[in-house]
């Protein structure tokens, strides 16, 4: 019982929701202040939601049964992330290897897409889906190398709890040479997986029209709007447990993901977006060797 | 006035369907969605499916092989959708009434919600227009 | 940078009906139909001008067609005149074969105004819709 609401309303889906909505108006409001003008109101994001809700879903011809399914198995993972890392970091609750469930809970939102658009029967929509499957297959490996990295640092234990009290012990993993050269390469692999420019030439795009999205309306449109947000709470939470992880009171933790949030909104202000292959050999070449470098350093006790 | 409607007047998605203009009125679209207006502040997005509009922004003439186009557009977008005619050309087709390749105004193929009127219109003679629209839902 | 309108008066000398000069850079050369394609090869292949655009009118004289083609290094543009004065079965030779990007613009004539175009790779409706009424054309200022 206690675990349904701790997945339903709090640290799971409800909370993070919202969380992540309003994260996204913070977002909005500040691209909007940089560009001189006003800018929507807090609950912008909330009314978006809202208004799907209460569209009509249209079901396009050619599409095939997973066309509905798929948006729910993003926003079931999703909330199931934000639950896992909520309560690691308010009671130490976990188990071994939560850490290697989160990394592959956080792919399916992706997959989710994928597996929509390409099931949308429209040949934009399988496009975008091919480009996201390109990216996907790009962040991935210097993700998982930066998290290798942590690994080794805290020991060889895949315990987000363990992590979490290694950096009570010792002081942030960011305060390291191989700390920050892992940082800065998850910040980049963050940015490619919250689909945000540079990296979302998969959807939003007014070059293929919508993208990966294009046949969506009504409420699945509102599930992946949500599971979007969800990750954008998410993600950035996961990497204050894994970087920043020293002092975990809630001021802190607030302090600490609103200063993850003002980076993304930084480097999504001021690039332009990447074609698919120029992503890929970004996140094949200077981000896998940082992250690389990371690891090396790591082991060396640096 | 439920909730449906309170959220569907503060969250309006744009999507610009252009049926054969001089492209006067779609550059003063253009215009209007630019940070100068700053349209987001009432939450209008341009969208690029038109799966997720709605609001059509109709401009132009319909020709003979635009007329079946802007129906079938109609149709593929969620209802509730409205459509806003805009410039003069869409309203009421006025100098090309006689035209040798127009069939019908844009009025006589999909229903139309508002029109603004203007050869172009300015910008701030469609955010009356979109307001004077919000009123209209509001009040129904 | 050469003299294109010297050369174009020195090998068509007997072809040209009129020479008309508005300014040194707009210039209006009268052909014949029938040695337009000549002229068109000689400008486009010889002294690379690149061509701009077609354009078509019925006026009394008959349908008068203009063929533009600019000297970008100096800013000229020289067009090519011709009168069809048969206005029942008006027809001229196609330049598509010469320069491709032709192609549509001589669809359009044709079907606005019916000049039959001989030697047309691909003449269909461009646009106007395929189920058009066949004869009827748009811009004949018929009576």
């Amino acid at each position: 019982m206690k675990l349904l609401f701790n997945y339903l309303i709090f640290p799971g889906f409800l909370f993070s929701a919202c969380a992540g909505l309003l994260a996204g108006w913070v977002d909005r409001k500040v691209t909007a202040r940089l560009q001189w003008r006003v800018g929507p109101p807090w609950y912008q994001n909330f009314a978006d939601v809202v208004k799907l809700f209460a569209k009509e879903t249209i079901l396009p011809e050619g599409a095939k049964a997973t066309f509905l399914m798929s948006p729910y198995l993003g926003l079931l993972s999703a909330s199931l992330v934000a639950m896992i890392l909520g309560l690691s970091l308010q009671s130490a609750t976990g188990f071994g290897g939560d850490l290697i469930v989160v990394l592959y809970l956080l792919v399916v939102p992706a997959i989710a897409l994928i597996v929509g658009a390409a099931s949308s029967g429209n040949p934009l929509a399988s496009v975008g889906a091919s480009r996201e499957m390109k990216l996907v297959l790009g962040y991935e490996l210097p993700f998982i190398l930066a998290i290798i990295c942590i690994i080794i640092k805290s020991g060889g234990s895949i315990a987000l709890s363990s992590i979490l009290n290694a950096q009570h012990i010792a002081g942030s993993y960011i305060a390291s040479w191989s700390g920050v050269l892992a940082f800065i390469a998850c910040i980049l692999c963050m940015q490619a997986k919250l689909c945000l420019v540079p990296f979302d030439m998969s959807e939003a795009e007014q070059e293929i029209m919508g993208g990966a999205l294009i046949e969506y309306s009504g409420l699945p449109l509102a599930i992946f709007k949500l599971t979007k947000a969800v990750l954008l709470y998410t993600v950035p939470l996961f990497l204050v447990v894994l970087f920043l992880g020293k002092d975990t009171s809630p001021i802190f933790l607030i302090l600490k993901y609103i200063g993850i949030l003002v980076v993304i909104i930084l480097i999504k202000n001021t690039n332009p977006r990447l074609r698919i292959d120029q992503a890929l050999r970004f996140f094949w070449g200077p981000v896998t060797v940082l992250a690389l470098i990371a690891v090396v350093l790591a082991l060396l006790g640096l | 006035m439920d909730l449906k409607t309170k959220a569907l007047i503060k969250s309006l998605w744009v999507f610009h369907a252009a049926t054969s203009p001089c492209n006067n009125c779609d550059i003063e679209v253009l215009d209007l969605l630019t940070p100068r207006h700053d349209v987001e502040r009432f939450g209008i997005i341009l969208v690029g499916s038109v799966r997720h509009a709605d609001v059509l922004l109709v401009t132009g003439v319909p020709n003979y092989k635009t007329a079946e186009r802007i129906k079938k557009l109609y149709e593929q977008a969620p209802k509730p959708c409205f459509v806003v005619a805009i410039g003069n050309c869409a309203c009421g087709r006025i100098m090309f009434q006689d035209s040798y390749n127009s069939p019908c105004p844009v009025d006589e193929i999909i229903p139309v919600h508002l029109y603004v009127p203007g050869c172009p219109p300015k910008p701030e003679a469609m955010i009356a227009g979109v307001v004077k629209l919000l009123e209209k839902l509001s009040g129904k | 940078m050469e003299d294109v309108l010297g050369r174009i008066r020195e090998k068509f000398y007997e072809q040209i009906i009129k020479y008309e000069e508005k300014s040194p850079r707009r210039v209006y050369i009268e052909f014949a139909p029938q040695n337009i394609p000549e002229a068109v090869k000689f400008l486009f292949r010889d002294l690379n001008l690149r061509f701009a655009t077609a354009t078509a009118i019925d006026t009394p004289l008959g349908i008068e067609i203009l063929y533009h083609f600019s000297y970008d290094p100096k800013g000229q543009m020289v067009s090519l005149r011709t009168f069809i004065t048969d206005k029942k079965h008006p027809q001229i030779e196609s330049i598509a074969p010469i320069i491709k990007g032709a192609e549509w613009i001589e669809r359009e004539m044709w079907e606005m105004l019916g000049i039959n175009l001989i030697g047309h790779p691909n003449l269909k409706h461009l646009l106007l819709i395929d189920d058009w009424p066949e004869g009827k054309f748009p811009l004949r200022k018929e009576k």
